[in-house]
């Protein structure tokens, strides 16, 4: 059984204008101790999913049914409270997008660790300043520096502290949104070779979400690729890579030549991004896609397997787009 | 940056603010209309009664030895003598100060601290009428001029409904014994401080309201809430006490406002205390006066603004602790 | 909804559908949208139009019209609604010419219009009696005329003059003399009040007649009931040009010869009654050698209200509303000039400072610094005497007090927009600093200064208020402070004369509002990222 099946969840955000489907029928499972990769444009959803597995909306988000399902229980439904102690930080934590301000200024660092294992377990504090010790030595972090404030720290060694945070209270799983953005590219390489480490010697389960690529290649064993709050492709990253099925993955895909290469970032395909307030009719890509015909524009695709492996797909013209040749091209 | 070289830099600055803030003083009521020998001097004094005057009142000396004399003086409280009540001007002023001071505190702490709680609980519960409450009264801070609320005020209280003094600072003849007498004070206070409460805590609530609700959109709120911490403990621990330097931000910002409210305010309620003193001497043109009374304003609002300098280092982490200390 | 609701849906809005609307609105369509901004919008336009057309709105000017009713005379019509004001008089101002007075004339006198002015005096033309008769008072003593005054404990009895036609004349009586008047001019008005507190009355008067001829002129003014008060007569020998003469309840002579008790008033003696009043002017004359001619100016004959207008009138009976509506202009005038020096500074010296840098930002700071923590209130008010009393030197220390937090904003803005790409490339092409400044730079900050200058002016205006109602206003200009302070001090609150500090205190709230909501709609949208501290 997966650790953690999530299956048509829809989360929306309320406002002025109707509603904006951020998230709109996603399903996926990630498996114990493997790692799930989300790709998409900024603005696809990545985020809202992420905040939607930890109930971390907005006041203006709501669920609009869905599941989510970790070890066979239903995390949705379940009471706040009890999310808050039981599923929060300590089976599901996050490193968030941007290290700069995910950890509070006027607060030592430490400190800021010792707080997450209190509020979870029932150690005493010299036990939880012991652990927050060895977590430093774990991310390499002079455990010396517990007593600083974030505003001593650099970029780096930021990001290593909330990836120690993450740990503090042996999750299952964690959900990395893009863990790398604001740093450099050295610095970027070894966090993300520090994550895939502890991973394993962890046996963790990831769901990294970012908008490179070639960071999931790296990483990860399978990948979604959202497109406007709707999944387009979903499956191992090796098919996904090698014979992508909707056309908007082979656009991704193919604007770099090889997957070991260079780092490429979501190339910006023609078009615009769709409003999600009022998101196109039948596939919601049909406006930017070169197949599109007429049962594009008014039926919806539904997500269906091609290839076998769970390889899935939501495009009509899936045959087509594997088939190969560079359709992007025409 | 060390805590104690930002203190030293503040403390150097209070001092150049003092020292600006005298000589312009000085410049100021040596350029004021209406000559100060007129207002002592009766014209049918002998020339040797008007010299002896002249040199009690020190003006005959050159003028750098006048400004040295006047800072010498003002650095040991000799502010010279009223012209229109001929008594010490420090005398009358260590008579006001004490009033002065209370209503300022009263109403300082009042304000703040009404401000900061219910600007902390319309934060945190959005969309009640806590904060509906809040974003009024932080326009009516804003838009509603100070001095007509107390005229409003004292009509109602003193006039349609005389139940509050609305006049001094005690009742006349003052009631026997201590106790009674302070609450006889406190009973005058009611008006004065109360309405500069009134008008004074919504920009505090708003401001307050905004700062952390601000801090409450930050990833590292974010971050709490995803810890799993209780939301009281996010609220408290992590939203209020990260807006904590803004907040004393705001007393920087604030304590002119106030200072040049207490004017008005003991004007209106013929309190007994030093902005009064300051105005009526202006108007009279008494410089002494008015000199000393300036002096003893200025000189609290820089040490307050230092105090908060103070508190603002001891409260982020930044200036108390390493490196970038900027405000 | 509140705005930071707003706020936060749209940044969510942004996240969520990241960027996804087609086409940017323009400043208006999103201002239009905000109904606090089109409010604000609104009631400034109202303010600017009432300003605009003051002397529309209001008939009487401030500065030109006193003395329109007695003072602190309430509204009009709170004498309708309150039953405590009810049936006060209001003004009544009788400008009496030849078509106003109803004539009775003894034959052979000749009463015509002449020409005044602007205004249709009275010529009276007085035949010469045949036989001569003795006017003057040698005789007098055997007529004591008034029963009236006897009774009266501290009466002064008017001997001053004797009249033969009776002082006063009772109802009955005044047949008797009816006859030896040559002329009689009646004016009848309706009085259906409680009593004034004073009436005044004046006329100029021209005789031609012969030297020996002596003619005898009087006015009454005669109650419902009767009675007759003699406000005034005179006995003129020959001719007499320009003679004139000004009757007021207020004046002590009066008192004395009507014969008024010390501690009574005139007005409440002469208005103790309630229905047609009339205002009679009397002339004779004994003249044996020639005619007479008497030219009688239009009369005035006035009772000062004691309710008046829209708003009443204050300690000098002068309009509140006329008041109101002037101090619109001044409160405008002060606002927007105010406001644009002090933008005018802050934006120059944070230009300066942020884009210089170094020493000068330092220098130029550390005034800032120093500035801000001085109390602004003790400073005007020192300044204010110092410098006058005057508007002008209101506006320029409301300016040099208030640039210090736009130039702070300025600078930051400065700063961070030094360091992009495009002002690179102006300094890479060798454009010089100040064109650097004023071309690449001020134009970024433009939306900032603009929302601070909207934010500014009712800072200005309030303060001007603050400053007018300490006393330090401006002494010849009618602000919404200095009514407040005349308010205060001459006796709004003993008299509860609400109507005197509720307008001017809201006509500022509503203005200072105002300018908020616009400032923050502005900010809004134009510095989402701006969020204005108090």
């Amino acid at each position: 059984m997966a650790l953690l099946e999530v299956k048509d969840l829809k989360m929306y955000y309320r406002t002025a204008r109707g509603h904006v489907r951020a998230v709109d029928s996603v399903s996926f499972e990630i498996e114990q101790g493997k790692a799930l990769g989300i790709a998409g444009e900024s603005g696809c959803g990545k985020t809202s999913m992420a905040s939607a597995l930890l109930r971390l909306l907005p006041s203006n988000g709501s669920y609009h049914g869905g599941s989510v399902v970790m070890d066979g229980k239903e995390l949705l439904t379940m009471s706040e409270e009890q999310f808050r102690k039981d599923i929060r930080w300590k089976r599901i934590s996050m490193i968030f997008q941007g290290a700069m301000n995910a950890l509070n200024p006027v607060h030592k660092v430490g400190e800021q660790i010792v707080e997450a294992i209190l509020h979870h377990e029932d150690v005493s504090r010299e036990q939880a300043v012991k652990r927050t010790h060895d977590l430093f030595g774990l991310v390499g972090i002079n455990p010396k520096r517990f007593n600083e404030y974030p505003h001593e720290f650099s970029g780096g060694m930021k990001q290593r502290a909330v990836i120690a945070m993450a740990l503090a209270c042996h999750p299952d799983l964690i959900i990395a949104d893009e863990p790398t953005t604001a740093l450099d590219v050295m610095v970027q390489a070894q966090i993300l070779k520090s994550i895939a480490e502890l991973r394993q010697r962890l046996n963790l389960s990831m769901m990294l979400i970012t908008h490179d690529l070639s960071v999931i290649a790296q990483t990860c064993d399978s990948v979604v690729i959202m497109y406007a709050g709707k999944v387009a492709e979903y499956g191992d990253v090796v098919d996904v890579y090698t014979r992508p099925a909707h056309p908007y993955a082979m656009g991704l895909v193919n604007s770099f030549p090889n997957i070991q290469a260079a780092r490429t970032e979501v190339r910006s395909l023609p078009g615009f991004p769709p409003n999600l307030l009022a998101p196109p009719s039948g596939c919601r890509f049909h406006p930017r896609c070169p197949l599109a015909d007429e049962e594009c524009k008014q039926v919806e695709p539904a997500v269906r397997e091609v290839g076998g492996n769970k390889h899935m797909v939501a495009c009509h013209k899936a045959e087509i787009v594997q088939q190969g040749g560079d359709i992007w091209s025409r | 940056m060390g805590f104690r070289s930002y203190l030293l830099k503040r403390l150097f600055y209070a001092v150049v603010v003092l020292f600006v803030i005298l000589t312009f003083n000085y410049v100021l009521f040596r350029i004021m209309p209406g000559d100060p020998e007129k207002m002592i001097l009766d014209p049918n004094f002998t020339p040797e009664a008007k010299m002896e005057l002249r040199r009690q009142y020190g003006l005959d000396d050159p003028p750098l030895t006048q400004y040295l004399n006047y800072m010498k003086s003002l650095l040991t409280f000799d502010l010279g003598m009223s012209f229109s009540t001929r008594r010490l001007v420090w005398s009358e002023l260590r008579e006001r100060l004490p009033n002065t001071i209370v209503l300022f505190m009263v109403t300082f702490v009042g304000t703040a601290a009404l401000g900061i709680s219910l600007g902390v609980s319309s934060a945190a519960n959005r969309g009640k009428f806590s904060e509906q409450l809040v974003m009024g009264a932080g326009l009516f801070a804003h838009a509603v001029p100070s001095f007509f609320i107390q005229l409003l005020l004292l009509l109602l209280f003193g006039y349609y409904w005389p139940i509050l003094p609305i006049h001094g600072t005690i009742s006349a003849p003052p009631p026997d014994g201590a106790w009674a007498q302070f609450l006889d004070r406190a009973w005058h206070l009611i008006l004065p401080a109360g309405s500069n409460i009134v008008i004074g805590f919504g920009s505090w609530a708003l401001y307050t309201r905004n700062t952390m609700l601000e801090a409450l959109g930050q990833d590292y709120i974010v971050t709490a809430r995803a810890k799993g911490l209780p939301r009281r403990e996010i609220l408290y621990h992590h939203s209020l006490r990260s807006v904590l330097p803004p907040i004393v931000t705001l007393i920087f910002m604030s304590l002119p406002g106030a200072v040049s409210g207490a004017v008005i305010t003991e004007s209106i309620f013929s309190w007994h205390g030093v902005g009064r003193y300051l105005l009526d001497a202006t108007l009279q043109m008494d410089y002494p006066a008015a000199q000393g009374a300036f002096y003893l304003i200025a000189l609290a609002v820089i040490i307050s603004n230092l105090l908060a300098d103070i508190a603002y280092g001891l409260v982020d982490p930044r200036i108390r602790v390493g490196a970038g200390a900027k405000r | 909804m509140t705005q930071n609701q707003r706020t936060a849906e749209k940044a969510q809005v942004a996240k969520a559908a990241a960027a996804a609307a087609p086409r940017r609105l323009t400043f208006w369509e999103q201002y239009r949208r905000k109904p606090q901004g089109v409010a604000g919008l609104l009631i400034v336009a109202l303010y600017i139009a009432v300003a605009v057309f003051a002397p529309v709105v209001s008939k009487y000017d401030p500065m030109e019209d006193m003395y329109l009713a007695d003072n602190i005379a309430v509204p009009i019509w709170l004498t309708k609604v309150n039953p405590r004001y009810r049936e006060l008089p209001p003004t009544m101002q009788f400008n009496l010419g030849f078509d106003s007075w109803e004539v009775t004339a003894a034959d052979g006198v000749e009463v015509t219009g002449w020409e005044f002015e602007d205004a249709e005096g009275i010529s009276i033309d007085l035949p010469a009696t045949e036989a001569p008769e003795p006017v003057e008072g040698e005789d007098g003593a055997d007529t004591p005329p008034d029963s009236e005054d006897s009774g009266e404990l501290f009466s002064i009895v008017s001997n001053v003059q004797w009249d033969p036609f009776g002082l006063v004349t009772s109802g009955q009586g005044t047949s008797r003399d009816e006859a030896d008047e040559a002329v009689s001019l009646d004016f009848s008005f309706d009085y259906d009040y409680k009593k004034p507190q004073t009436f005044s009355a004046s006329m100029g008067y021209h005789i031609d007649a012969p030297s020996d001829a002596s003619t005898f002129i009087e006015l009454d003014l005669v109650t419902p009931s009767g009675k007759a008060f003699d406000l005034w007569d005179t006995t003129a020998y020959g001719s007499v040009s320009n003679g004139s003469f000004i009757v007021d309840a207020r004046d002590f002579d009066l008192k004395m010869r009507l014969g008024i008790s010390f501690f009574d008033e005139p007005a409440d003696v002469v208005f103790s009654e309630r229905g047609t009043y009339t205002v009679r002017v009397k002339a004779r004359s004994d003249s044996v050698s020639g005619p007479v001619n008497v030219r009688i100016e239009p009369v005035s004959f006035g009772v000062l209200g004691l309710a008046h207008g829209l708003l009443g009138t204050d300690h000098m009976g002068s309009d509140l509303w006329a008041q109101l509506v002037y101090g619109t202009r001044i409160a405008l005038a002060i606002g927007l000039s105010a406001a644009f020096i002090a933008v005018f500074i802050g934006t120059s010296v944070g230009l300066i400072a942020g884009y210089l840098g170094g020493i000068v930002d330092e220098v130029l700071m550390g005034v800032v610094d120093v500035l801000l923590s001085i109390p602004t209130m003790p400073v005007l008010i020192v300044l204010g005497a110092l410098f006058g009393k005057s508007v002008m030197n209101v506006v320029i220390l409301l300016a040099l007090f208030s640039w210090m937090g736009i130039a702070r904003i300025v600078r930051s803005q400065t700063l961070s927009l030094k360091e992009r790409t495009f002002v690179e490339a102006a300094k890479a092409a060798g454009g010089s600093s100040n064109y650097i400044m004023v071309s690449h730079i001020l134009p970024n900050t433009m939306p900032l200064i603009f929302a601070n200058l909207v934010l500014r002016i009712p800072s200005a205006i309030l303060t001007e208020a603050s400053l007018s109602f300490l006393g330090l206003g401006d002494p010849r200009v009618p602000t919404w402070g200095r009514m407040l302070q005349n308010a205060r001090q001459f006796g709004a609150f003993t008299k509860m004369a609400w109507w005197w500090m509720l307008p001017p205190g809201i006509a500022l709230t509503g203005l200072a509002v105002a300018f908020v909501f616009i400032g923050n709609s502005v900010n809004e949208i134009l510095n989402p990222r701006y969020r204005e501290r108090s």
